[in-house]
């Protein structure tokens, strides 16, 4: 059952976020053509945005399952620290090249090494890359997993240095558009179309965090079972 | 335009592949862990 409703969820969301690129596309009004070198892109606004706040989801799941697995030692926080850190991943590598598209568009650079937003979150890809690849790699154990688990308690601590960064050091990426305290920059049908884009994105994440959670889960079965056998034989 | 398009197309695919890889991982393990269950209920059935 819980199999059918995380698949459900990430087709859901993935045909949501596929709509929300259509409508990007073809039906979001353009920006004015003086306030952006390149206003046709724009447009990635409607797929960055959402995919950044899907990440810092992802990462929150990954700093709960993370304290979990160290305080509790429980073996669904487990599973969440590995869901959180794959979700984590995918939709951080999203946000991190479709930033790189706009940047290279609107700032002939695909990347700033002095932007602190661009580099914290850049940090916590790569933090997601090292905790996947590593656990793909090492044996499990509750070595393996404090170690895992405390980078992903500590890695954390990016997350609202990253969310605060563009208020406190403006260097070059942009600053927020939604949740300033004042109306915001953008019209009703730009916020409609980073609606969708967001509650598509949630959607879908959280089908992938049930999805990856499961997987783990099954690993764990199959080695026991393995285990079992050889014990037999 | 066009480069966008592309962009666009291209993020979309990789999020169709990241989605499907999901999805059947979860399938293969499935199978696999009937396969050993259905496996060793025969074992100790033949025992």
């Amino acid at each position: 059952m819980k199999q059918k409703v995380g698949e459900g969820l990430l087709f859901i969301g993935f045909t949501g976020i596929a709509s929300t690129l259509l409508l990007a596309l073809l039906w979001a009004p353009s920006v004015s053509i003086d306030a952006f070198e390149s206003p046709a892109a724009q447009r990635i606004f409607y797929w960055h945005v959402p995919a950044a706040w899907a990440a810092f989801i992802a990462f929150g799941a990954l700093f709960i399952g993370s304290a979990g697995w160290l305080f509790k030692r429980s073996e669904v926080m487990w599973r969440l620290h590995t869901a959180g850190a794959e979700a984590g991943l995918a939709t951080g590598l999203m946000t991190v090249w479709s930033g790189c598209v706009w940047g290279a568009a609107e700032w002939g650079t695909p990347w700033d090494w002095t932007d602190v937003r661009l580099n914290t979150f850049g940090l916590l890809t790569l933090l997601a890359i090292y905790l996947v690849l590593g656990r793909a790699s090492q044996p499990d154990g509750v070595e393996t997993r404090d170690t895992f688990a405390a980078f992903g308690l500590y890695g954390f601590v990016l997350v609202p240095i990253t969310y605060v960064a563009t208020r406190i050091w403006s260097i070059r990426h942009p600053g927020p558009v939604v949740g300033t305290g004042d109306d915001g920059s953008i019209n009703g049908d730009m916020g409609l179309v980073l609606l969708v884009g967001a509650i598509s994105f949630t959607v879908f994440i959280i089908g992938h965090i049930m999805n990856s959670m499961r997987v783990t889960l099954l690993e764990q079965r199959l080695e026991q079972l393995q285990a079992n056998m050889d014990k037999v034989i | 335009m066009t480069y966008l398009a592309v962009a666009y197309f291209g993020m979309l695919v990789a999020i169709a592949l990241w989605t499907y890889t999901v999805v059947q991982r979860s399938r293969r393990l499935n199978q696999r862990l009937e396969a050993l269950e259905v496996a060793m209920s025969g074992r100790f059935e033949n025992e």
